[in-house]
């Protein structure tokens, strides 16, 4: 059964619509993006050349990251990409505000 | 030809002399330069701007380019590939020429020195005789665009990109740079923003275009960078072949050819695309093409690399849908002073996908010929299966070869093949031909033409035989 634990991000008031951050849990790094009110978050490794993804340019209308290495444009929503060269989603979490405080659930 | 009162050096340099000679006669002329608009060497954001300006395009697009010319100038060149890339002087080149005023629909309206370089070439006979549509960019920017009537009806749209941009613009919004963005690398960044010209293809559900379109891209001044971007979009069920030739004057510093093409093969659809690369010895080819096959489709890339200095082009598929299928037929000639660094990339992302790498390589006159290719099968491309074969053809002493293959595997229950030889021209065969009359120079070009005849027979007939006429050219003198 999997256990799921709770990973502090940031009081809520630091993380305003279309500002992101990247927090570190265990060995992954997790990209948190705020978009227009939505509290994303994804793996902060781009699936074509594992290289960075959470620093790329984040499109809060389009709700999308893109990769600073090669361009490929991820929906933060699903992990998919929407452009190549990359073509295998990356994990997405859940997030959730629990006492003003930003949460990332991991497992 | 070699003469028997000559030693087989001085042989060789009348050969490679005749060569050349050939080349300008054929293709190495240039006209007299009477353009509308013809940028300052060097590369400037105020350029970006312009071009976009004179092109009257709406906001994204400048934007687009703006962004482009970030990633162009923040990246540094690559280092892998040939060491004449170091060569390339970004400042030394004019990144726009505007020729005439638009696309013309008919050879008549087109401008008359432009018009006479075309009829030279044969272009517009081409069009009469065999091909369903014809593409004429000539510098920057198309010169003449025209589709058969009945392919028209049918609700075929193939127009130059700048037309497109204007007419389909929200089509060119939803497919630009959505298989080779911006940032993919150097040269797609520098031409994302310094576009110009280039075709723009639409065959809608289950429509065939039985003959070929052609587009001919002709560059004419010197120092010339030419940035054509290309787009074909094959809906399902449809089949499209679009064939590409181009040519240069041969002057005696270089010019930039960075081209971006991307095809998208619909559910059930067929794209084959073909090139006949005769760019002049002073150009470098540096060139990214990409494609996606969705479900049932199927995309094949032909590609001929006879002329520039330096060639660097993997075209690529990525087969996304279950049991797309991809090819590429690849032959790369180099001769004295050129590096042909060409390959192909197949990508698996899909089940019971299938796909084949056929290149092959000569390399005579100290000229070198690499194969570059990746092929992958993604996790979960179960069945997946792939044949890759590249062969090289060395026919002397001075001239290299080199495979630079990549296999990446994420499935267990694939069927993977790889095959790659290197020969030279072998006594034994020489002595068999020879052995029946056969002079050794003319058994050489038998030779040759035997080893390319696999992927030459993938041409239209046409091309065939010209490819076969370039091939037997390069091969003049080649036995000192």
């Amino acid at each position: 059964m999997k256990t799921v634990e709770l990973v502090d991000v940031c009081p809520l008031s630091e993380l305003p619509p279309g500002s992101s951050r990247i927090v570190e849990w265990e060995d992954l790094e997790i990209g948190v993006f705020n978009c227009a009110g939505d509290l994303l978050a994804i793996e902060d490794r781009c699936s074509h050349d594992n290289g960075p993804l959470a620093e790329g340019e984040f499109d809060e209308s389009a709700c999308t990251v893109e990769c600073p290495r090669h361009g490929s444009l991820f929906d933060l929503r699903t992990g998919a990409p929407k452009t190549l060269p990359a073509y295998v989603a990356v994990d997405t979490f859940p997030v959730r505000v629990e006492d003003n405080m930003i949460k990332l659930e991991v497992d | 030809m070699a003469t028997p009162e000559l030693t087989p050096a001085a042989a060789e340099n009348a050969a490679l002399q005749d060569l050349n000679a050939d080349y300008t006669e054929r293709y190495g002329f240039h006209d007299a330069e009477n353009y509308l608009y013809k940028a300052p060497k060097g590369l400037t954001r105020e350029l970006v701007q312009k071009i976009s300006e004179f092109k009257s395009e709406p906001g994204w697009m400048r934007a687009f380019r703006l962004k482009s010319l970030d990633h162009f100038l923040a990246r540094p060149m690559p280092t892998w590939g040939s060491p004449m890339l170091a060569e390339v002087d970004f400042d030394d080149i004019h990144y726009f020429v505007r020729a005439s005023e638009r696309a013309e629909r008919s050879w008549d309206d087109v401008p008359e020195d432009v018009k006479k370089t075309f009829d030279r070439l044969g272009i517009p006979e081409a069009e009469r005789q065999f091909l369903a549509g014809v593409g004429a960019q000539y510098e920057s920017e198309s010169v003449y665009h025209q589709v058969n009537e009945q392919l028209q009806a049918q609700g075929v749209v193939f127009m130059d990109m700048d037309t497109a941009l204007r007419e389909h613009e929200h089509l060119v919004k939803e497919y630009i740079g959505t298989l080779i963005p911006p940032n993919d690398n150097k040269l797609a960044a520098l031409n994302s923003a310094v576009w110009s010209g280039g075709s723009f293809v639409y065959v809608p559900p289950g429509v065939h275009v039985e003959m070929p379109l052609q587009a001919y891209f002709r560059i004419n001044t010197e120092n010339m960078g030419q940035f054509e971007r290309t787009i074909i979009i094959a809906d399902e069920g449809s089949y499209v072949h679009y064939v590409e030739g181009c040519t240069a004057p041969t002057y005696s510093s270089d010019s930039l050819h960075s081209a971006v093409v991307e095809l998208f093969a619909k559910p059930g659809a067929r794209i084959r695309y073909t090139t006949v690369q005769n760019w002049s010895s002073n150009v470098f080819n540096l060139v990214t093409k990409r494609a996606r096959a969705d479900t049932d489709a199927t995309v094949e890339w032909v590609d001929c690399n006879l002329g520039s200095k330096l060639t660097m082009k993997y075209p690529s598929v990525y087969l996304m849908g279950e049991r797309a299928h991809g090819e590429i037929l690849s032959i790369a000639f180099a001769g004295h002073g050129q590096h042909q660094d060409a390959g192909g990339k197949i990508i698996h992302a899909a089940p019971n996908t299938t796909s084949n790498i056929f290149a092959k390589s000569i390399s005579k006159d100290g000229g070198r010929s690499s194969y570059r290719g990746l092929l992958e099968v993604a996790k979960g491309a179960h069945g997946a299966k792939s044949k890759v074969v590249c062969d090289a053809l060395l026919l002397d002493e001075r001239s290299r070869s080199d495979t630079y293959p990549t296999i990446r595997i994420g499935e267990d229950d694939v069927d993977v093949g790889h095959e790659a030889t290197v020969s030279k021209v072998g006594e034994e065969q020489l002595f068999y031909l020879m052995s029946h009359g056969i002079d050794e120079e003319e058994a050489s070009k038998l030779i040759v033409n035997g080893f390319i005849e696999p992927i030459v027979k993938e041409l239209p007939m046409e091309y065939a035989v010209e490819m076969n006429r370039l091939i037997e050219l390069q091969m003049e003198g080649s036995i000192g």
